[in-house]
């Protein structure tokens, strides 16, 4: 563990990315005080795959990374539906996992917030609803935000985290 | 019923013709192909004999009806609770949308006795992952069995690219699994170029193999970082994960999207080679960095070692795929062929079959990865867009960071009339279970995570 203590002393910190550094600065002190001031420091967030390639999932496991590492703005991805404030839906809402979706909000406290996340839940992407794909719209209930791409990039994820954050209330 | 050799199956699947179904059932050295009658279609199951047919005969149940006789499972596979009867992958079947029917009860496969209890898990998780279900039978801490069941991502790939063209057909087949999209692309590529009879070009094929090779390093470095991190070394995950980051946001550079969508194509612009070079290097050093820090960890290997032992046997026997197959000592890889050790691939091996060996095999591949990325550096190149292709039957196999991915496409009039795709995945998850025999449930997250198999890919 000494070498893990020498090289971090090398280095020393790492978390920046040399290509958006400065953009990406602005928009984190941005986002923490918005979550410090709208959710009590600390923003809770219920990741949930509705049928995705799994791409979605990647960009959100970049964003505890060091580089992005939301954590330390104070949002967090829950382990539970109960612990949380938003439901970051992605996937397509295939037919097997419609109900699963749906408790997952039910489960969740009020009040509760759905952002959709990459073009697949409001299909606006590659896939169109047929016998397997149900989508977002079908499950009624209300989406606060949408953030585009496919996948949204980290960066994207956060800047639509900030933007939701503005719009909500 | 004809007696069937025991070899490696590979797939098994419909294809509905005008007159009759036909099952194609492809093994390492030959296929075989049984034609049935419309009217009450009925198969004589393979399962006694090949375990993985089980999952292969169910989606076949599913998708076309077709009865499966002799077989011990016949469970839905594909549809769940609330799926009405249906065949979806019948030519008579249009229907855009489906209204749910009744709930039926599931069937676990699960053990009984005294003191025996059962845990669920899924299909939505407590990480950041995608669904699906794990039914444990404990004795206490320790598993007696797990009864996996997916399809929760099912998407109905496999009609939605029916009477599409093979040129369409292609941005959705690079989205079946965000992290083998680059191998998906280049199965359906080669199907492009078989279907056209247009040749290969070399220096265009060095591109795409290279594309490839960054995935893998991707992927095995993304587990270099979560295999420790379910073993409660969070230091690996900060560590690795800079290092997958990294090379994404070079895939990025070299590509133009970090997951490769879209980078398959008929042309190779010209790219900086010094600049490829530099960034192996770089990575190349912090990678043997990270080698030789974690080999020093009692703490971790004290987790891996031993750990969700898959022997050389039961991966034989299972045929399973990939990572998982070369860490018990199977020689499988696509990869083994006389283009790939030109350029100077090596076939990499471990023999135990635990955690810790499929670990130690993902660091060695990601060395010999990087050394044939450097080998397959080129001058830019392109062949001709084709527009014409003949009707067939077209089939490709590439090794995707997972495993052997195999793509069957039949092309009829111009267009796609069955489109199937086995991910390795949907062949190491029935073996997973046999990982989980000798350890307690704490375990299965570390298990899990180190065979990274995919749930969109298998579930289509």
């Amino acid at each position: 563990m000494i070498k893990f203590w020498q090289r971090r002393v090398e280095n020393s910190i790492v978390t920046r990315h040399l290509e958006f550094d400065k953009d990406l600065e602005d928009i984190k002190k941005e986002l923490k005080s918005k979550i410090a001031k709208k959710f009590a420091g600390s923003l809770a967030i219920r990741m949930v795959s509705s049928g995705s390639c799994n791409a979605c999932e990647a960009e959100c496991n970049a964003l505890s990374n060091p580089y992005y590492d939301l954590q330390r703005l104070g949002i967090h991805f829950v382990a539970s539906p109960r612990h949380a404030d938003v439901m970051l839906l992605s996937g397509v809402v295939s037919v097997n996992m419609y109900h699963h979706v749906l408790e997952v909000y039910h489960q969740m406290p009020q009040p509760a917030y759905i952002i959709t996340l990459g073009d697949c839940p409001l299909l606006e992407g590659v896939f169109k609803e047929n016998f397997a794909i149900k989508g977002a719209d079908s499950l009624k209930l209300p989406i606060s935000h949408h953030i585009r791409g496919c996948p949204p990039e980290p960066k994207e994820i956060i800047r639509g985290l900030l933007d939701f954050l503005e719009d909500f209330m | 019923m004809k007696q069937i050799k025991q070899h490696r199956l590979i797939a098994r699947f419909a294809v509905e013709n005008s007159d009759n179904f036909e099952v194609i059932t492809i093994f390492d050295d030959e296929i075989q192909r049984e034609k049935l009658d419309k009217q009450n279609p009925t198969l004589m199951s393979i399962s006694p004999k090949y375990t993985t047919a089980t999952w292969f005969e169910r989606k076949i149940k599913d998708d076309f009806g077709i009865k499966i006789e002799g077989s011990y499972d016949n469970r839905p596979l594909v549809h769940h609770e609330r799926f009405p009867t249906l065949n979806p992958l019948r030519k008579d079947f249009q229907d855009r949308s489906l209204k749910f029917d009744d709930f039926t009860p599931y069937k676990y496969e699960v053990v009984k006795g005294e003191g025996v209890f059962e845990v669920a898990v899924g299909p939505v998780h407590a990480g950041i992952i995608e669904p699906g279900h794990f039914q444990f039978s404990q004795e206490g801490e320790r598993i007696l069995h797990l009864d996996i069941r997916h399809f929760y991502t099912y998407r109905g790939i496999e009609k939605s690219l029916e009477n599409t063209s093979l040129l369409e057909a292609r941005e959705m087949i690079e989205r079946i699994s965000g992290n083998e999209s680059i191998a998906y692309q280049l199965a359906w590529f080669d199907i492009v170029l078989q279907a056209s009879g247009v040749e290969y070009d070399e220096k265009l094929k060095k591109y795409h193999c290279l594309l490839l090779e960054l995935e893998r390093v991707i992927d095995h470095l993304t587990d270099l970082g979560f295999i420790p991190n379910d073993a409660g070394f969070g230091a690996a995950l900060s560590f690795a994960s800079q290092l997958s980051e990294d090379t994404r946001v070079f895939l990025k550079e070299l590509c133009g999207h970090r997951f490769g969508f879209g980078s398959v194509g008929f042309e190779v612009k010209e790219y900086d080679k010094d600049r490829i070079l530099d960034f192996l290097n770089v990575l190349e050093e912090k990678v043997r960095w990270f080698e030789d820090w974690i080999v020093d960890i009692p703490s971790v290997w004290s987790r891996f070692d031993t750990t969700g032992t898959l022997n050389k046997q039961k991966a034989k026997k299972y045929g399973v795929l990939g990572v998982v197959a070369r860490a018990s000592g199977k020689r499988v890889d696509t990869r083994d062929n006389l283009f790939y050790k030109k350029h100077g691939f090596v076939l990499q091996n471990e023999t135990v079959g635990d955690v810790a060996s499929r670990f130690k095999l993902r660091i060695k591949e990601i060395y010999n990865s990087m050394r044939l990325i450097k080998n397959f550096i080129d001058e830019p190149s392109m062949v001709k867009k084709p527009v014409k292709f003949c009707d067939g039957e077209y089939m490709s196999f590439v090794e995707s960071s997972i495993g052997e991915l195999f793509v069957y496409v039949k092309l009829k009039d111009g267009v796609i009339d069955r489109f199937y795709a086995r991910d390795p995945s949907f062949i190491n998850w029935q073996a997973l279970y046999l990982m989980m025999k000798k350890d307690i449930i704490a375990d299965f997250p570390l298990i899990n995570k180190s065979c990274d198999l995919s749930y969109a890919g298998s579930d289509l």
